[in-house]
């Protein structure tokens, strides 16, 4: 660790997996409420979400408690309530916590209950996932954006930065984890159509997203042009030449966004633009959303490492 | 965009997002704010503190004149002591800055602490209220039996007053030794002060040494655009920065900062 | 031990000008901060205190240490004394790191298997002391008590006066040095030329002007917090000026209005320079002027003051600005212009320091710095360079009978070393010792003192030490495991001075004496004893008791016996105050100019030497009868200077400037009477330093110097020191040198003399002269514990987790000393530190 890096690796993992989930449980959710809530295919989509997305919360948590190094105290964070963004944040981390873990849970088959009332089960939670889940994306970054003294961080626009790229590695956990167990008969026409409606959906949305995380990153590096002082000079961390500068352009910029937004785009853009057809390889739902994954890592990585290494200028 | 305007399932989704961000944000506005339970320190004995005289505000404060520190790291070592602060960390250090070229060159001090901010943004980001400022005399303390060791406040403060204890795992920094002050005590660092630079006293009150000083001299405090409003003032402060050599006139810069940290943050 | 109570009792009625010790002021809403006392930062239980004295360097500052749970936690200054104010450097209040050191000795070790070879067992003391006392006694016995050699750095005033002057005395040897030709005995020596008594202080309470030659009295000094402090306010509050001498720049320097480069070893010529322009510019006028009459400056002393003034110009008329500037590159402009705004300022006190005094031609610059401050009129006044004030203990003197010391040949370096060598020259023992023709010691002791690391040439003292053949039997008193005690035969693990009774006579900077004492503040930890103790123990064994049986019988009758001390109400009363200065006294300005009365003189023995003007005590000298006496004169009989009384100066009798080892005069010697009859230059002159004249390309002239946070050898294994101390590792050079040898920052190059080569990275840096390498004397350790040298020492304590993960800090600094000589400056026999010629390439 970086001396003067109080944040190490754990924190790291947490905000990505932290958010990851939450996005990953606000794309279920919210596929879920599009779909109605009932079968077809936003409802598988929104199954795997819900499934999936409760892991990378608890992991990231139970890292970040250990981290402390006196777990137990951890608690103290229940003890108050306070304007501190991490104090928020606890909270609104405890409650999406239980609720996206109830919210997994009705999509387990329960065989005593009917399906309709599980289905409007599911759909009460999914209407409390959405803001709860988006929450606590957007709480990583505001998390990181309180600081004047992290001249990096200082801005609105690493909140939104890391709310959309939840929302992307979320929706991207989901292709993959959908890839990998989806068991589908391409010669059944019927499911067929289906895998690639739904892919069609995940692979426009992600493209969407990193359209609008492309343009974040963007304004960021836009306006620490046009500023002057504290926040310039931390830019430049990212910069060619920069400390960062490789993990930031060949990471997050590259492997994270540019390349699976082509490839995506690729796909999605014969339907999109001329409605052809939407289809793409399973290998395609494997290696971009892990490209879309670590690119994700890497942007929390990049984005706490500058913000730590990087201060206000003079004294 | 223009082309994924069209899509509608998205749209819907989007706009679902921020409607799910803004009722975040009334939430969050609405919540009801607990009053904060920062155990008053078994420390806060207030036996012979200027609070204790009824009506009379206090607001502990230092003032560094740089113009008397002769670099020597008295302070450093009798804070080391006071409080027996493991290696590697500090409550209070000194740090030189060389300038110049040869033969017109210089080397300034600047003793530092925490600044006990008035505004301070360790306290606006503990999300425990292990880090609060004492309503009797305004000094910012550490609840080390509350802090969870999360180190948010080590990023808040702009100072890099805080770290982290490396053997009893909280967050520590300078608490202008309310141990002593309590007790009519000035603080170690000010009682061995080799060259009289630390003055400590009430900036409340106008007839103290430290306000008199501060009336007196050309004071500034450290990083004031960051609206912390310190309580600690310098008169002949350096504020050279290792910036600065990015200026063709002050190419030659060197921050020594006495700590592990070899950088000035 | 003592109520803290009354140490703030009666520390309070000694605090005159220390405010922060007056009591609570009624003004309800203004706290007036208190000292000496200290409360537990977790507990808030208040600690225990005890007023003892600092001994981590010469300054010897008064000292109050907190004790919780009787351990030593926190040291800090003892707010009644005048001398620091109640201010204690960093050094000082990292006795605590001392105390407790994991590697520290706490039994008496004996070695096992070859000298030096780090293997030990533990032993008890009186196993130990049987041992030595078996080989003392007979040595003693046989008529060579001389074998017995003793060899010390600076010790405590106590253990001066019970080790040097009674225990070994008594013993019989004379075979005792001292590290002061490490240190000051250049100046000392220009000192007793000119003004006989040899330490100096700096007035800075009244003074308006400071001009400093190679003085770094803001990080070290002999006198160091009590001197920073005063100079610090002087600056400050008064506005007084100071322009600092250096050849790089030390916080003094960065403290000063001005910092003047200057070549290594040439300050004496710009001296000159600044002395030239004085008398031809008439600025002696007034003060100087005034001064001159009590100044020596032809072969006549009874020359008038015209007389004195010409002959001084006709000196110094070649010395003038523009040959100094060719000399030392400080430009002749600039020295005039200090020279008349100095000159012009009164009072100033120019001061010196080892940065002039450790080079080949010490003596002459620091007697010209005498001869600058006399022409202005500075010496000895408010605010100028005054005759350092201490304290007078009367302490038991021993047993009555004494047996006829005798000594070793071994203490004043080899035929012709040095033409005076009035303090010895330790840093020849060992090259003495091998060559042999003066005899050996059987039994080599030392104590506070590295030899192998603090001399010049580290290489042959550890060849020299190791080597059973030349010193059969080697001792180390210490409580450290340091360089030397690794090549010793038997350590004796010495009480650290938080575990002693002493006394102490530091200078005190308002010429006012004051009184210090040093008591334990925890008992000795494991076995370690107080080797003060030992020696008494020694001495019963040996059967010639002392007359006390411990320090603290002896500290105890000396504070009795002594007029202030006694005073107060002796003993007790001084463990509780720990320090006190004579109420009554004024400050002690002027001394000189006593008249002494016709009844003073009148006294059986004293005769008029017409040569001298001197009026002197033949008796007391030493001298067989009044006729002998008359006929060889005051200059010419062996201990004259013994018997001093007064000085003729006009119609009237001074007491003068009384001579301390050489039958000076009794005028201010700028005409050095001792000087010229062993054939040197009467007046100060410049000699270049041979070795510099001409310099290769790639040799640079090595320059060491102090830290504020280190003591020479002394406080390496002080964590809370060491990691401030990290920025240190480093040879400092001028970009425009290292261009010229191709180095750039943080290189690694080597620094080469004949007798070997060190390593260190270098910092490229403005803040030296070119073709300078400065490096600090401190760094470079290899043994001393771990925090040190990285290196447990032999039965160090294993250190629990986390403490032992946190030391950050690496060792990798250089030891200079590998490739400094020992060499002495030709008068006085001081080693030379500042001007070593090395070469240097990249490693
Ligand atoms: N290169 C270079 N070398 C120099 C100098 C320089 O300027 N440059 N300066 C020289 C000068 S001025 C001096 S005075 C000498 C100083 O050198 P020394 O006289 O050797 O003194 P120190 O190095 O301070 O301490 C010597 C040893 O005393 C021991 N010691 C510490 N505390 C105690 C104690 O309580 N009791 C006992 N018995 N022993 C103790 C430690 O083992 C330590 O190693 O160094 C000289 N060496
Ligand atoms: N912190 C600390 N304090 C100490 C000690 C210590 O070890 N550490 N040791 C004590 C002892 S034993 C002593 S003897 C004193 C020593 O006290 P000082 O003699 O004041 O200290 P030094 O740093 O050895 O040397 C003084 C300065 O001389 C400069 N110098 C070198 N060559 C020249 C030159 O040619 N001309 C000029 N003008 N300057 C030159 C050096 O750069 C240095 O800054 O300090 C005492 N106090
Ligand atoms: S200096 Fe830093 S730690 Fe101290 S009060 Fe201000 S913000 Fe908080
Ligand atoms: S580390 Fe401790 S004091 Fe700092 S913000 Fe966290 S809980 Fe508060
Ligand atoms: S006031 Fe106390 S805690 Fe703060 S720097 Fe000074 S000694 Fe350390
Ligand atoms: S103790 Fe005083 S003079 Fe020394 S470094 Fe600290 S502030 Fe400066
Ligand atoms: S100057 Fe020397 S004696 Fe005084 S406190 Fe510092 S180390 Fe101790
Ligand atoms: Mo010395």
């Amino acid at each position: 660790m970086h001396l003067g890096t109080p944040w190490g690796l754990e924190v790291i993992l947490y905000l990505f997996l932290a958010g990851m989930g939450a996005g990953t449980i606000t794309a279920s959710a919210s596929m879920l409420l599009r779909g109605g809530g009932g079968d077809g295919q936003y409802f598988s989509i929104a199954r795997y979400g819900a499934l999936v997305g409760p892991f990378p919360v608890v992991i990231g948590t139970v890292l970040l408690i250990f981290e402390l190094g006196r777990p137990f105290r951890a608690l103290n964070l229940y003890k108050v309530i306070n304007l501190s963004p991490m104090s928020l944040g606890s909270w609104f981390l405890a409650f999406f916590i239980i609720i996206s873990i109830i919210y997994a849970l009705l999509f387990l088959p329960w065989p005593q209950w009917k399906g309709k009332r599980l289905s409007a089960w599911r759909r009460r939670l999914a209407w409390v996932c959405v803001p709860s889940g988006l929450s606590v994306a957007i709480y990583t970054g505001v998390l990181l954006g309180a600081m004047p003294s992290r001249p990096f961080w200082n801005s609105p626009i690493i909140a939104m930065l890391f709310m959309i790229s939840a929302i992307s590695t979320g929706m991207a956990l989901i292709i993959f984890t959908r890839a990998l167990f989806y068991k589908v008969h391409l010669d059944v026409p019927t499911e067929e159509r289906s895998w690639h409606g739904s892919g069609y959906v995940l692979a426009a949305t992600d493209v969407l997203l990193i359209g609008f995380e492309l343009l974040v990153l963007f304004l960021l590096l836009m306006f620490a042009h046009l500023t002057v002082g504290s926040v310039k000079y931390a830019v430049e961390i990212i910069l060619p030449g920069g400390e960062l500068a490789v993990f930031f352009w060949v990471g997050v910029v590259l492997l994270g966004l540019v390349i699976p937004g082509i490839i995506e785009m690729f796909f999605v853009a014969p339907k999109l633009l001329y409605g052809g057809h939407y289809t793409a390889p399973r290998s395609i739902d494997i290696v971009v959303p892990l490209a879309v994954m670590v690119g994700g890592y890497l942007l929390r990585y990049v984005i706490v490492m500058a913000g730590q290494l990087t201060g206000p200028v003079g004294l | 965009m223009k082309e994924q305007d069209k899509t509608p399932d998205d749209r819907r989704g989007f706009v679902m997002a921020l409607g799910g961000a803004i009722a975040t944000a009334f939430a969050a506005i609405g919540s009801i704010i607990l009053p904060g339970s920062a155990a008053a320190s078994l420390l806060d004995d207030e036996d012979e503190n200027d609070s204790e005289k009824v009506g009379v505000k206090v607001q502990y404060g230092m003032v560094i004149d740089v113009r008397r520190c002769i670099g020597c790291h008295a302070c450093t070592v009798a804070c080391k002591s006071e409080f027996d602060v493991p290696p590697g960390v500090n409550r209070s250090w000194v740090e030189y800055t060389e300038k110049g070229q040869y033969p017109n060159v210089g080397r300034s001090f600047l003793p530092r602490l925490c600044n006990h901010c008035s505004e301070p943004l360790c306290v606006d980001v503990c999300p425990t209220n292990a880090t609060y400022r004492r309503e009797q005399d305004g000094i910012i303390a550490v609840d080390h039996g509350v802090c969870i060791a999360c180190k948010y406040c080590m990023h808040a403060c702009p100072y890099d007053a805080r770290f982290l204890d490396p053997v009893n795992e909280w967050v520590d920094k300078c608490d202008f030794c309310i141990h002593r002050v309590s007790k009519g005590l000035a603080p170690s660092c000010v009682n061995t002060c080799v060259g009289g630079a630390r003055i400590f006293g009430n900036l409340a009150d106008p007839d103290s040494a430290v306000s008199m000083l501060i009336a007196s001299n050309r004071v500034s405090v450290l990083r004031s655009e960051m609206g912390t409003f310190p309580n600690v003032y310098y008169i002949d402060a350096d504020f050279t920065d290792e910036v600065d050599r990015r200026r063709p006139e002050v190419r030659e810069v060197r921050v020594i900062t006495h700590r592990r940290h070899k950088e000035r943050t | 031990m003592i109520n803290r109570r009354n140490v703030l009792k009666l520390g309070a009625t000694t605090a005159i000008g220390v405010p922060l010790l007056k009591t609570k002021k009624a003004r309800a809403h203004q706290v007036e901060y208190e000292a000496g006392r200290d409360y537990a930062y977790l507990s808030g239980t208040e600690r225990d205190p005890v007023a003892t004295t600092c001994a981590l360097c010469p300054s010897r500052c008064a000292a109050i240490a907190y004790k919780e749970n009787d351990y030593v936690v926190k040291i800090e200054g003892n707010p009644a004394s005048k001398r620091t104010m109640g201010k204690l450097c960093a050094k000082g209040q990292a006795g605590v790191n001392q105390i407790y050191d994991p590697d520290r000795i706490l039994t008496p070790l004996k070695r096992k298997g070859k000298r030096g070879e780090g293997k030990w067992e533990k032993i008890s003391w009186d196993t130990a002391l049987e041992e030595i006392t078996d080989r003392l006694k007979k040595m003693r016995d046989q008529g060579e008590p001389e074998k017995f050699m003793f060899h010390h750095g600076w010790i405590s005033a106590s253990a001066d006066r019970l080790i040097n002057k009674v225990f070994l005395p008594a013993y019989g040897t004379g075979t005792v040095a001292s590290n002061s030709c490490l240190g000051q005995s250049a100046r000392l020596t220009a000192h007793e030329l000119t003004w006989g008594g040899y330490e100096d202080s700096w007035d800075f309470e009244n003074t308006r002007y400071v001009l400093n030659f190679g003085s770094n009295v803001m990080e070290a000094h002999t006198n160091h917090v009590a001197l920073s402090r005063r100079l610090s306010i002087a600056q400050v509050d008064r506005n007084v000026k100071m322009v600092t001498f250096d050849v790089r720049l030390s916080n003094t320097g960065s403290k000063s209005d001005v910092w003047i480069q200057i070549q290594p070893g040439t300050d004496c010529a710009v001296v000159l320079a600044m002395c030239h322009v004085i008398m031809s510019e008439e600025l002696y006028r007034g003060a100087g002027e005034e001064f001159l009459a009590f100044c020596q400056v032809t072969p006549d002393p009874n020359a008038s003051t015209a007389e004195k003034v010409r002959a001084l110009k006709d000196h110094l008329a070649s010395f003038t600005p523009e040959w100094a500037e060719g000399i030392s590159g400080v430009p002749a402009k600039q020295i005039r212009e200090i020279t008349v705004e100095f000159a012009n300022t009164r009072p100033a006190c120019v001061i010196s320091s080892r940065g002039v005094s450790a080079q080949h031609n010490g003596v002459q610059a620091e007697r010209a710095i005498q001869m600058l401050a006399a022409i202005t009129g500075n010496i000895d006044n408010p605010g100028g360079r005054c005759l350092g004030v201490l304290p007078e203990w009367h302490y038991p003197t021993g047993p009555e009978e004494k047996p006829a010391v005798r000594k070793l040949d071994i203490l004043n370096g080899f035929e012709g070393e040095s033409v005076l060598a009035a303090h010895d020259i330790g840093h020849q023992v060992f090259n003495m010792i091998k060559e042999g023709s003066a005899g050996r010691p059987e039994v080599y002791m030392w104590y506070n003192y590295n030899p192998v690391f603090s001399n010049g040439n580290s290489q042959r003292n550890i060849d020299i030490l190791k080597d059973e053949s030349l010193i059969p039997f080697t001792v180390a008193v210490t409580p450290f495991y340091d360089e030397s005690a690794a090549l010793a035969d038997l350590i004796l693990p010495d009480a650290m001075y938080l575990e002693c009774f002493d006394f102490e006579d530091g200078i005190s900077p308002d010429q006012i004496a004051e009184y210090a004492i040093r008591q334990p503040v925890v008992p000795p930890s494991g076995e370690a004893r107080d080797f003060k103790d030992v020696c008494c123990e020694l001495a019963e064994r040996m059967e010639f008791p002392l007359g006390f049986d411990s320090a603290e019988a002896f500290v105890e009758q000396t504070c009795n016996l002594t007029p202030v001390t006694k005073k107060v109400g002796g003993f007790n009363a001084m463990t509780t105050l720990g320090v006190r200065s004579d109420q009554e006294a004024k400050p002690t300005f002027y001394s000189y100019k006593k008249l002494i009365n016709e009844e003073q003189l009148n006294k059986e023995g004293i005769i008029f030497d017409e040569a001298s003007g001197v009026f002197w005590n033949w008796q007391q000298a030493g001298v067989q009868s009044e006729q002998d006496a008359i006929k060889q004169g005051y200059r010419h009989s062996p201990d004259a200077h013994k018997g001093y009384v007064a000085q003729k100066i006009g119609d009237k009798v001074y007491s003068g400037f009384k001579p301390a080892r050489t039958n000076k005069s009794g005028y201010f010697e700028i005409y050095s009477s001792t000087l010229i009859e062993k054939g040197l230059p009467a007046l100060p002159v410049y000699t270049s330093i041979p070795e510099h004249k001409e310099l290769k390309d790639n040799e640079l002239i090595l320059t060491t110097f102090r830290v504020n946070v280190q003591t020479l050898s002394r406080t390496q294994n002080c964590k809370w020191l060491d990691e401030i101390d990290v920025e240190n590792d480093h040879g400092w050079i001028n970009p425009k040198t290292a261009k010229a040898l191709d180095l750039s920052d943080g290189d690694w190059v080597k620094l080469k003399t004949d007798l070997g080569e060190i390593k260190t990275h270098i910092i490229v840096t403005h803040n030296v002269v070119p073709g300078v390498i400065a490096i600090s004397s401190h760094g470079g350790r290899w043994e001393y514990g771990r925090y040190a040298s990285g290196k447990k020492a032999p039965y160090g304590i294993e250190l629990q987790a986390p403490y032992d993960s946190l030391m950050w800090w690496e060792n990798e600094k250089a030891h200079p000393n590998w490739v400094i000589d020992n060499v002495s400056e030709p008068i006085s026999g001081q080693q030379r530190w500042m001007d070593t010629v090395v070469t240097v390439s990249k490693a």
